[in-house]
């Protein structure tokens, strides 16, 4: 997971992201603990009240959740959570591509070969 | 929790500060920007208890902070007027404040100063600038004050310092809920630490929302229109900026994306792009809506 405080995108949404984008990976399995809020704000010396924010909309959407005294962990059955923003981001990637004059043929095509190499 | 009530602080009988009210709660981490000769400074040097206000009130706790010593040991001002270097050594130095501020930690100052290689038997005074400047961060983080005040707070410190420094405070804010309020001409800075932001315009608080929502409300807009549009075609306080390169218009306006596409959409752009801004060109359309231009300031002239 990487953070770039200049980023236009917010801190804790960055955040938000790389804990989906990691469990979607299964870099995180289910049950993982994940580094408390100290350690990840002490890493990217980032404000911790920002990392405990990520950190209660990662619990809403109930991608972790968190055990008092013990720390967060990440939750079994989120996919449909991960898998409903990764549609979103697609679906803002192809909007991109087609004012950019891409035609739907090529956008396919590309699909088609990206799931090839996966 | 801080407390500015109707705070006003003349120079020569011109107002450095006008009539501020600021709420600051307790574990937040609070940003001041602005430009130079803001506030910003005299600001924190109200909040220290260094000024008398020339009007208003300025509460730590509810309590009057100036001319009270009870309230100021719970405060450290760290800039570059706090610590008279003087004859001093380091160590003099240390027992001098740790005489001041009961919650003082002797292994904090020790660790820090050793971390950084202060001489401890060397006068102060005989200290290069960033000598110095370490010495006040490491005295005011070794204070252990709930409170503590940054003028622009990561000057003259290096790279691993800063590292250093951030980390405290991250210690500090979790295990005993530390308050901080910065001010740095770093957005950058501001942006990683700060999760609370307050800019200052001519004496005056022009905003003070979290930084979240004030990244969240304001956009640059990039779209194109079926009809030739102009600047007069778009009348909204809510826009800062407009300008048009061929068909493409660019527009600077507040609000949230759906506030944006909603005001936009009887004009049906052909096509509709909203970028987050980052906190620099936050400030900068900021200020140019006030008045103050990056553009209009020349070698000669003077910035404010």
């Amino acid at each position: 997971m990487s953070i770039d405080p200049q980023s236009r995108v917010p801190i804790y949404e960055q955040i938000y992201r790389g804990v989906t984008e990691l469990a979607a990976n299964k870099l995180l399995s289910p049950g993982e603990k994940l580094p408390s809020v100290r350690e990840l704000s002490k890493r990217y010396s980032i404000n911790p009240n920002t990392v405990a924010k990520a950190f209660g909309m990662l619990e809403r959407d109930g991608i972790i959740y968190s055990v008092p005294g013990k720390g967060s962990f990440l939750s079994g059955g989120h996919e449909d959570v991960i898998l409903s923003n990764a549609c979103r981001e697609f679906e803002e990637a192809a909007v991109k591509a087609h004012k950019s004059g891409l035609s739907q043929e090529k956008m396919i095509e590309i699909v088609k070969e990206t799931g090839v190499r996966k | 929790m801080i407390t500015l009530s109707g705070v006003t602080k003349l120079f020569d009988g011109v107002p450095a500060l006008d009539n501020a009210d600021l709420e600051i709660p307790t574990g937040v981490s609070y940003g001041l920007l602005g430009s130079n000769g803001a506030g910003k400074s005299t600001l924190l040097r109200l909040i220290s208890g260094t000024y008398r206000s020339d009007g208003g009130k300025v509460l730590i706790d509810g309590e009057e902070i100036f001319d009270n010593a009870r309230v100021r040991e719970k405060v450290f001002f760290i800039n570059d007027e706090t610590v008279q270097f003087g004859r001093f050594t380091l160590k003099e130095l240390k027992n001098f404040y740790k005489g001041y501020y009961p919650k003082f930690s002797d292994e904090v100052f020790d660790e820090l100063a050793k971390k950084v290689q202060l001489p401890m038997d060397k006068r102060t005074d005989k200290f290069s600038k960033g000598m110095k400047r370490q010495s006040i961060v490491i005295t005011g983080l070794a204070c252990r004050t709930d409170y503590l005040l940054l003028d622009e707070a990561f000057d003259g410190l290096d790279p691993t310092m800063r590292i250093i420094v951030k980390r405290m405070l991250v210690d500090a804010i979790l295990d005993r809920g530390l308050t901080t309020v910065i001010s740095s001409h770093n957005l950058k800075e501001i942006n990683e630490v700060c999760d609370t932001v307050a800019l200052l315009h001519k004496g005056r608080i022009v905003f003070n929302r979290d930084l979240d929502s004030v990244k969240g409300n304001i956009h640059k807009v990039q779209a194109a229109f079926p009809e030739n549009r102009s600047k007069e075609d778009f009348v909204s306080p809510n826009i800062l900026h407009f300008d048009k390169n061929g068909s493409v218009c660019h527009i600077i306006m507040r609000g949230d994306e759906n506030m944006i596409k909603e005001y936009l959409a009887p004009y049906s752009p052909m096509f509709l792009d909203i970028i987050p801004m980052t906190l620099e060109e936050i400030f900068i359309y900021e200020m140019e809506g006030l008045g103050y231009k990056a553009d209009e300031i020349t070698e000669g002239g003077e910035a404010l």
